[in-house]
């Protein structure tokens, strides 16, 4: 993990160095601005955690974009820092799973989906850790979420699967539900306190 | 309103250029437009050079004394304006300027051109509910008018534009039809299938062979096409850098998948049997010779014939209910059978497809004002073209293909000419 980076928004590529009109809020260390992607098999409920996140936020002066795969949203931290998440959501489909890398491409965080009550869809998820850590940005913040954690009876992934699993792999893990709302804050807080400051200069 | 303060904003760039105070910058911009004749156009370096000079020039308007105490927006007006001026100067040096270019926007077009002839919804699994006709027309309308501007961020805001009109779709399916948000495992087979039908010419040739728009013996080929990649290519390459971030980065990201999606794909890449797709595709070649074959083109059907002639509309609206059950692009989907009256128009008797047209066009409602379809401009209107489809009958389809014919003679294509004319003066 690149946490102790001291150059972070070069992993998120164009987003380094922005200061224009359009973009009021120009990333500082104050004022971080990240690429998010979200990748997962289809049908494990990615756009449901972050719509419930960007419509759980009620920050009146936070600017928000919600569309049905590309939405943004601003948090503060208890120090003060504020984090521009921009979501980028992927079709889970296997037959666009090549098309993956354009999405990563540049991005600082990339959040892994998969459902607890599908062992097909946490195998899948394997595979786009493995794929991030071949061609993903080095430095990216990844973070293994089991969904639909509200359907214990149907669950079919053990808990410590996914938690073994994150840890040989240096990730974050949370087991949330998009349905409840549970861990659904807490999962995007714990990123951004994981990612690298730009040191103070 | 976008576009008309857009062009207030550059016609105050133009006026700023204008005052004599702004010559050094005037001057730097034309000399480095010039500069570019000098040198053989080489898309790699052309796009570095015209970065670099937009950052430099960006520090140049920054210092300057005309923007000294201007606002951010007029800022950023003013470098809207420069991009806006130099990629026009410049459009016909950097657009499409490399053969590899070329091959490529025809590879891609050729590809979408068979594709176009059979493929559907269910194909990419788009759900039914998402299938909204008056959506995906104003989707597709967003996206063709691409060619119509030359600026990079003009070119970008039909994309985005296009994908905004999904967007909502995808947003009030789930607020009103109860479909779980499916996020991008929805829009990108809908981005998908609204690309393939907006970009090809195809469509249009077959739409006028029906509408019989063509012009007595005028020979050319529908001069109007898609060029996705190079369109994409010039949008990545020219617009300014810091501007190309965030949503407008996400949704250009998107079409540049959905390209490369069209390029790779094939029989896995659709819900459909690997020997379907296979003849489909042969299918699809043979039909698409045609043009070739007999050099029979078209007049520029896109403002006149569909918006008033009814006949094609109403028949289209019929055809959707009769052959693809549910998908939302019947004209797009009536070639077969309407090659197949042109090869034999029998004289005297009106062909099963012309009375299915004929018929349709006294039925359909819309029949009095066919505007209405390509005029919607509010995509929350939800229009329900599904209602009374009814599932696929294959064997019609099929037997639609066995019928298309290789080839079809100048001298059939006239007389079908005079019939058809002869029929609406009937109706």
């Amino acid at each position: 993990m690149g946490c102790a980076s001291s150059l972070p928004d070069r992993s998120s590529g164009r987003l380094t160095g922005l200061n224009n009109a359009e973009n009021s809020g120009a990333p500082d260390a104050k004022n971080l601005r990240v690429k998010l992607v979200l990748l997962g098999d289809s049908g494990v409920g990615k756009s449901c955690i972050v719509l419930r996140f960007v419509r759980g936020q009620f920050d009146p002066t936070s600017k928000v974009t919600v569309g049905a795969s590309f939405l943004s949203q601003t948090i503060a931290l208890q120090d003060s820092t504020t984090v521009k998440f921009e979501i980028w959501d992927t079709a889970g489909q296997e037959r666009y799973a090549a098309l993956a890398p354009l999405y990563y491409r540049g991005a600082g965080v990339a959040v892994i989906v998969y459902d607890i009550t599908s062992p097909e869809s946490f195998t899948k998820a394997q595979y786009w850790v493995k794929e991030l850590q071949k061609h993903g940005s080095p430095d990216i913040v990844m973070a293994l979420v089991g969904n639909k954690a509200d359907l214990q009876e149907k669950r079919e992934v053990p808990v410590q699967d996914g938690k073994d699993y994150a840890e040989k792999n240096g990730m974050f893990f949370i087991e949330t539900s998009a349905k409840t709302a549970d861990n659904i804050n807490q999962l995007f807080e714990e990123i951004a306190k994981r990612l690298p400051r730009p040191s103070p200069s | 309103m976008e576009t008309q303060s857009q062009t207030v904003a550059f016609d105050s760039f133009l006026q700023r250029m204008r005052n004599p105070a702004s010559l050094d910058l005037v001057r730097s911009i034309k000399s480095f437009i010039v500069s570019f004749s000098f040198y053989a156009p080489n898309p790699e370096n052309d796009a570095k050079r015209i970065q670099d000079f937009f950052s430099t020039m960006e520090a140049a308007i920054r210092d300057h004394p005309l923007w000294a105490s201007c606002t951010d927006e007029e800022f950023d007006n003013a470098l809207e304006g420069l991009e806006k001026y130099v990629m026009t100067k410049l459009h016909s040096r950097t657009f499409a300027s490399s053969a590899e270019d070329v091959k490529m926007d025809q590879e891609i077009s050729e590809k979408i051109c068979l594709l176009q002839t059979f493929l559907r919804p269910q194909h990419l699994d788009i759900p039914a509910v998402l299938q909204n006709e008056a959506s995906w027309l104003l989707a597709e309308k967003e996206l063709k008018k691409i060619n119509a501007f030359k600026a990079p961020r003009e070119k970008l805001l039909c994309i985005m534009n296009c994908c905004r009109v999904i967007n909502n779709l995808l947003l009030n399916a789930s607020f009103s039809e109860d479909h779980v948000l499916g996020g991008a495992d929805d829009f990108l087979p809908v981005l998908i299938y609204v690309t393939i039908k907006a970009s090809s010419p195809c469509s249009d040739l077959f739409l006028s062979l029906i509408k019989v728009q063509w012009v007595f013996g005028c020979i050319y080929h529908e001069a109007n096409p898609p060029q996705l990649h190079s369109n994409l290519k010039f949008i990545q390459s020219y617009r300014r850098e810091q501007k190309l971030v965030s949503e407008a980065a996400y949704y250009l990201t998107n079409l540049v998948s959905v390209k490369s999606f069209i390029l790779d794909l094939n029989a896995k890449s659709l819900s459909i049997e690997e020997i379907e797709f296979e003849e489909s595709m042969q299918a699809a070649r043979l039909v698409n010779r045609v043009p070739q074959v007999t050099s029979i083109t078209l007049d520029n059907i896109s403002t006149s014939g569909r918006q008033t002639d009814p006949g094609p509309s109403a028949a289209t609206h019929k055809r959707k209910t009769n052959i693809n059950g549910g998908s939302n692009y019947p004209y797009m989907e009536a070639e077969a059978g309407e090659l197949t009256i042109i090869d034999k128009p029998a004289p005297g008797r009106i062909s099963p497809l012309l009375a299915d047209m004929l018929a349709s066009n006294k039925m359909s409602p819309n029949n009095d004002n066919p505007k209405d379809k390509y005029s919607s401009d509010n995509e929350e209107t939800p229009s329900t073209p599904n209602a009374d489809a009814v599932s696929t009958p294959r064997e019609k389809a099929e037997e639609l293909w066995s019928s298309v014919p290789l080839k079809i003679g100048l001298q059939e294509l006239l007389q079908t000419r005079h019939y058809l004319v002869f029929l609406e003066s009937k109706n």
